[in-house]
């Protein structure tokens, strides 16, 4: 510090002049005592802020603090002392070298310490025990360990929210159950025995006497694999049903010709009808539906064989394993059978080598289905239930029968109700009848041109009778020749015919009678065509009658024959229309157009000439014209003169 | 005059012997609608029948301690059906395992001169009562749930007054003699009706 340049001497004087306390009166000026020491450093030190601390003048404030304290009873004495500026200005100068020197000398110090070692050495600092590094094992474990307990509250929390997940799918799949429970409830009989839960698929509360229980039991399914994937048609809940009602079962009643063989009953092929599946419908309710529908075929077959055992008719009915048969008609066969399939396996043999013609008659099948339930509902209608209460069920009109003293003939006169089995065999019967009345109607039309025959059958049938209007005409000429007119009526047994001139004629069943009787008509409608056309014409009827005693006799009906005269009277047409022996038409020519003119003594007179002679046959074969009545017409035309 | 000797012999209706197998039970006014939902669903699908009977029991004294006992009971809704006579034996006393009461049944229709038969024959009414109510049956089972009524002045039915204010239900079935499926079936129908009636056997002897 002392070092370089001249030195330079610094001469400090304070400027401050002693204050004037007095002037006295003689001029002299009495100073204020300058103050000592003490009370100047008090002076100083009332100046300085103690509240502002600077670190360098950390020591000093601390001294000057204590200072304070030990001036503050000087302070009392001395009284206030006013706050001044510093008044050294170089005093912040001087402090900063002041600690720059420190600085220095310090690191001379350490300096000198450093390179010398004589008084002092470096010596390195011990580390703080706690602050040691571990062993790398240690750590290892420890973290492990750690990490372990970490790991097992993870797995413990995943256990948990798969078995919450297991519990909601298994609740998922036992609301399923209950969902599809209560499905079932709604439409099915259930209750539960037990621990089963067991329901009702017969017909019993709906009036059915079968002995059958038809008792099914659910069942949970819970042969389910939940890690798969669940199966699209997969239900909570199956049916076991009983095995006699398994598969699936119809009745079918078809005619035919009756069988020469009695051997060949019994053996029917069971061709089976695959369930119609509705959509949206479960697997549950097609398999009850399928074995009510057994049930109800084996109700129906047990009592058309109970019937048919019993009831005494001309024919016996034969009841062989699942067949009943019947001759409703000489030649013919009525077969009945129950055809049940039980099981899901598909029939073993191979579909039959000729497809036999379906004459399954579904109409009959049906109505039989219809009457066993009307004989359902008979049992439960109130016509059965006593009045008074105390009484016991049965037709209200038996117990009648005790009090109005009602014999065994009356009884049994309005006991005796149809059976199940003459009831189909009726329906059967009409339904044969009518058909084959159609196909001799249609044959006849098919095969004879000429008159034209119409059938107009009625919509509205009954199960026993249909009827049938048959108008026979000819082309061209409807609205002229419309006097045969036939309605038909077609009961079990019998043809009822209805003509329009009011005749009612019974014909059987014979297929033969009608075809007779409907030859006949037509011939009759040739001739009565004639007279129509006569009518029109103009020409007159001379004679006409439906059944001629003349001429040939016919093997089917009778002949019937017309006369009739032109306008003028000079020419005439005679018909004679058999129904086997076709028609034969003679017209009679007056005697002027003859070839030899008679010449007589005894008729002299010409106008003589004018009447009637020979009659002359006409090839009617070889006329012009689409049909018999045009052909009449044309003749007609032809024998009238223009003028 | 005295009326003859009666000598009480097991009566029997003909060929063949009927019984009547009975449970008895009874259900409060108020609970009457909900039995009649449950009965319409576990019977037989028919409407339900309602009917309206006069009752009137006869009594034949004789020297003997136990009277003759006849039932006759016509329909008040039905006037032209035929009364019916009805004679009731006495409980068959089997094994304490029958479900229900078991009694010899034997019913007659009869024409509507038969109370005045009833008369002449020595019978006089004991008392009469009239019993409405509903009518249902399953199968051979019939269930009659009735009001039953005193009828004040006799053959006066216009104003008749409950005799409780609860229902008698009564479950039946009427089959020859010697077939005990039937309780079984009456047990588990009955188990059915559970809690709102409870059919049971009761005696008819330990009431009185």
């Amino acid at each position: 510090m002392m070092s370089g340049g001249p030195a330079v001497r610094v001469s400090i004087e304070s400027s401050c002049e002693r204050q004037v306390q007095e002037v006295s009166l003689d001029g002299m000026e009495t100073y204020v005592p300058p103050l000592s020491m003490s009370q100047n450093l008090a002076k100083l030190a009332q100046r300085i802020d103690f509240g502002q601390s600077s670190d360098s003048d950390e020591e000093r404030t601390d001294r000057e603090k204590r200072d304070e304290w030990s001036t503050r009873e000087a302070e009392e004495d001395e009284g206030t002392v006013k706050f001044q500026p510093s008044l050294w200005p170089w005093d912040s100068v001087r402090n900063n070298l002041r600690s720059a020197l420190t600085e220095m000398c310090v690191l001379h110090d350490v300096l000198s310490v450093v390179k010398e070692k004589k008084y002092m050495a470096l010596d390195p600092v011990s580390q703080d025990p706690t602050v040691a590094k571990t062993p790398q094992v240690f750590q290892l474990i420890s973290k492990k360990r750690s990490l372990a307990t970490a790991a097992q509250l993870l797995l413990k929390g995943a256990e948990k929210l798969t078995k919450s997940l297991a519990e909601n799918q298994e609740q998922r799949r036992q609301r399923d159950f209950n969902s599809e429970l209560l499905r079932l409830r709604s439409q099915w009989k259930l209750r539960k025995v037990g621990d089963k839960i067991l329901g009702d698929l017969s017909y019993r509360s709906a009036g059915s006497l079968f002995p059958h229980q038809g008792t099914f039991e659910v069942i949970k399914n819970t042969d389910i694999d939940l890690d798969k994937k669940v199966p699209d048609d997969y239900c909570p809940l199956t049916v076991q049903i009983p095995s006699d009602l398994e598969g699936s079962a119809y009745i079918k009643v078809s005619i035919q010709k009756q069988s020469p063989d009695i051997g060949d009953l019994g053996t029917l092929n069971l061709f089976r009808r695959p369930p119609k599946a509705k959509p949206g419908s479960q697997m549950w309710h097609l398999r009850l539906e399928a074995a009510q529908n057994v049930l109800l075929c084996k109700e129906i077959f047990a009592q058309l064989s109970r019937e048919a055992v019993q009831i005494k008719s001309q024919i016996p009915h034969i009841v062989v394993k699942n067949q009943i048969i019947s001759h409703p008609f000489p030649g013919l066969q009525l077969s009945i059978s129950l055809c049940h399939s039980a099981g899901e396996k598909k029939s073993q043999r191979a579909s039959p080598d000729r497809i036999k013609p379906d004459d399954h008659l579904y109409v009959l099948e049906h109505n039989l289905h219809q009457l066993i339930r009307e004989f359902h509902k008979q049992t439960l209608s109130s016509v059965t239930m006593p009045h008074p209460a105390s009484a016991p069920f049965g037709h209200k009109r038996l117990r009648l029968a005790g009090p109005m003293g009602y014999d065994k003939a009356e009884i049994s006169s309005w006991q005796h109700i149809e059976g199940l089995l003459e009831k189909i065999i009726k329906q059967a019967k009409h339904i044969f009848l009518r058909s084959r009345t159609a196909r001799t109607i249609d044959s006849l039309a098919s095969r004879i041109e000429d008159p034209q025959i119409q059938a107009h059958w009625s919509n509205i049938n009954d199960v026993y009778e249909s009827s049938v209007k048959v108008l026979i005409t000819s082309q061209g000429y409807e609205q002229i020749c419309k006097s045969i007119q036939l309605q038909l009526n077609i009961g079990v047994e019998q043809i009822r015919v209805v003509h329009r001139d009011g005749r009612v004629i019974t014909l059987s069943h014979q297929e033969q009678e009608l075809q007779d009787f409907l030859l006949s008509q037509m011939s009759q409608h040739q001739v009565h065509a004639v007279q129509q056309l006569a009518k029109v014409m103009g020409w007159h009827v001379l004679s006409f009658s439906n059944h001629v005693g003349l001429g040939p006799i016919e093997s089917v009906g009778n002949a019937s024959a017309i006369t009739v005269a032109s306008p003028n009277g000079e020419h005439a047409i005679s018909v004679r229309n058999g129904p086997e022996s076709g028609c034969k038409v003679l017209v009679q020519f007056p005697r002027s157009q003859a070839k030899e003119p008679p010449k007589s003594d005894v008729v002299q007179d010409g106008k003589w000439s004018h009447l009637r002679g020979s009659y002359k046959e006409v090839h009617w074969g070889r006329m012009e014209g689409r049909n018999f009545v045009y052909k009449m017409e044309l003749l007609m035309a032809a024998l009238t003169p223009c003028s | 005059m005295e009326a003859p000797p009666v000598t009480v012999m097991p009566v029997t209706g003909g060929a063949i012997n009927m019984m009547e197998y009975l449970l008895q039970g009874s259900v409060l006014d108020q609970s009457l609608e909900s039995l009649l939902h449950r009965l319409r669903g576990l019977c037989d699908d028919m409407e339900p029948e309602s009917f309206a009977d006069h009752e009137l029991v006869y009594l034949l004294r004789g020297q003997q301690g136990n009277p003759f006992i006849l039932r006759a009971r016509r329909s008040l809704l039905k006037p032209t059906s035929p009364w019916h006579l009805r004679y009731l034996g006495q409980p068959e006393v089997g094994d304490k395992s029958r479900h229900a009461l078991v009694r010899n049944c034997v019913d007659v229709a009869a024409s509507h001169s038969l109370p005045d038969f009833l008369n002449e024959m020595g019978f006089r009414m004991d008392h009469e009562f009239a019993a409405k109510g509903h009518l249902f049956r399953k199968g051979q089972m019939k269930i009659v749930v009735s009001k039953l009524s005193r009828v004040h002045v006799p053959g006066n039915l216009e104003n008749t007054e409950p005799l409780s204010l609860s229902y008698l239900v009564e479950l039946s079935v009427l089959a020859p003699a010697g077939q005990d499926t039937v309780s079984e079936d009456m047990k588990s129908f009955a188990e059915q009706l559970k809690p709102l009636v409870h059919l049971e056997k009761i005696d008819p002897k330990r009431l009185m």
